[in-house]
């Protein structure tokens, strides 16, 4: 049957304090490892760790069969309700078809406008340099990410965190998470502009 | 941050997601921002081995989509023992998982690096490369990374390793996918002996001159070392 419209976060909110009951440890115990055996079984996906990328045709496809029928048959656990939200798979199909064929990120001369690539395509992937999330000292933080804006192959930037502010913890869910984030979106900044780059997207 | 700019929400592991998050996306999504949303499934984990791992990660790709109106998804298996994004079995998953989503949609996946050895090291940067390889061979849109020494260890990261996550992109962009496979499986050989004694490397300031922020000689050395040893498996881009 054709869908209303096309799901969207609201609509996933209200599932998720409306949708079946669980514990969490049942999800994670029972759910998710049986129903992944059993879709492994049902599709014979066997893997050889000797060979990073498949090249069988029909175990690339069943892998993806095997992934939407994963989505469709457990849905998301919502750990704050303790309850499951679910899809039928005409909305999973629907959600894919919506998804952007072209994303633009940063801005002016920085920018960089991604559109789908395929294994094969000559075209490298687009190159977002940085630490990761990975933790930097005050001092050293803009000096660290221009290192990474100044590459010529790098094409946008990923930072790291602070790992103290002002010489405190950023301890989530406090007011030093917020002063240091932004500090940190200011450092990149700066190490962005010193790098001649200031468009760069983050 | 502009809405140019990639804004973060994470799934949970394994396919599941908390109310934060879902706030996080209306605002995102109202703002008319660019949406990243990471998942990093956990080889070894919940979902179990390597075949359950992948249709994980490909659930929980497709969800980012779904559910959170995901621009690009952001990937980044994970070896539960190493902590790591370039072990044999979590480049494995990524491979497949990337494959198969590409194969049959057009959404646009991106990776991150987490390597076990750190900066200044030959094993740090021949991870890199092992993972841009499988990255760019199985069909991403875009890499991210990296996050050396686990990305632990503070001020251990420069600009160095992203050289060569991106140079190892443009070795092997088009080419013939057997040969990528038999590349893939000698390079990471070189390293996976390694992990119980890999090094930590240096931090940023023993690996740059922090007042004009270029490379020490001594690391650049260690570069063309890792670029050699490359070339040397058939990767012509690195005879420079």
């Amino acid at each position: 049957m054709a869908i209303k419209r096309k799901i969207n976060v609201y609509d996933f909110y209200d599932r998720a304090k409306t949708g079946k009951k669980m514990t969490e440890l049942e999800w994670d115990s029972v759910v998710i490892p049986e129903t992944a055996a059993a879709l492994k079984q049902k599709y014979n996906i066997v893997m050889d760790k000797k060979v990073m990328i498949p090249e069988d045709p029909e175990l690339i496809n069943n892998l993806f069969k095997a992934g939407i029928d994963m989505l469709e048959q457990c849905g998301i656990y919502c750990t704050d309700t303790g309850r499951v939200i679910k899809y039928t798979r005409e909305e999973i199909l629907a959600g894919i078809e919506a998804a952007p064929y072209r994303v633009v990120i940063g801005e002016d001369t920085d920018a960089i406008v991604m559109t789908p690539r395929s294994f094969d395509d000559p075209k490298p992937p687009y190159i977002q340099g940085g630490p990761t999330g990975a933790p930097c000292s005050e001092e050293q933080f803009v000096a660290i990410h221009q290192s990474y804006a100044q590459e010529g192959l790098v094409d946008c930037i990923v930072n790291g965190v602070y790992q103290k502010i002002n010489g405190k913890d950023p301890t989530p869910n406090s007011p030093y998470e917020i002063a240091a984030v932004r500090a940190e979106c200011i450092g990149i900044r700066s190490a962005t502009m010193r790098a001649g780059r200031p468009g760069m997207g983050l | 941050m502009r809405p140019c700019d990639s804004h973060e929400t994470s799934q949970l592991n394994e396919l599941k997601i908390d109310i934060n998050a879902l706030t996080c996306i209306a605002h995102y999504i109202n703002s008319g921002n660019v949406i990243m949303v990471e998942q990093m499934p956990i080889y070894g984990g919940y979902a179990g081995g390597l075949e359950e791992t992948t249709i994980v990660d490909v659930a929980t790709t497709i969800n980012s989509f779904v559910m959170a109106h995901g621009s690009w998804h952001l990937d980044g298996p994970i070896h539960i023992r190493w902590g790591i994004t370039t072990a044999r079995e979590a480049l494995a998953v990524a491979g497949h998982a990337a494959r198969a989503i590409d194969s049959n949609t057009h959404l646009m996946l991106g990776n991150q690096y987490y390597t076990l050895a750190g900066p200044c090291t030959e094993m740090c940067l021949l991870e890199t490369a092992a993972q841009a390889i499988t990255d760019t061979a199985s069909g991403r849109e875009i890499v991210s990374g990296v996050a050396s020494a686990k990305g632990v260890r503070t001020n251990f990261h420069t600009g160095l390793e992203a050289r060569m996550m991106a140079e190892a992109c443009h070795a092997v962009a088009g080419m013939e996918l057997s040969k990528v496979n038999d590349v893939l499986d000698r390079l990471v050989a070189l390293y996976e002996k390694d992990y119980k004694t890999a090094p930590k490397g240096k931090p940023f300031d023993e690996c740059y001159d922090t007042t004009a922020i270029v490379p020490t000689d001594e690391y650049l050395e260690v570069y063309d070392k890792a670029c050699a040893t490359l070339a040397g498996l058939g990767l012509d881009y690195f005879k420079k």
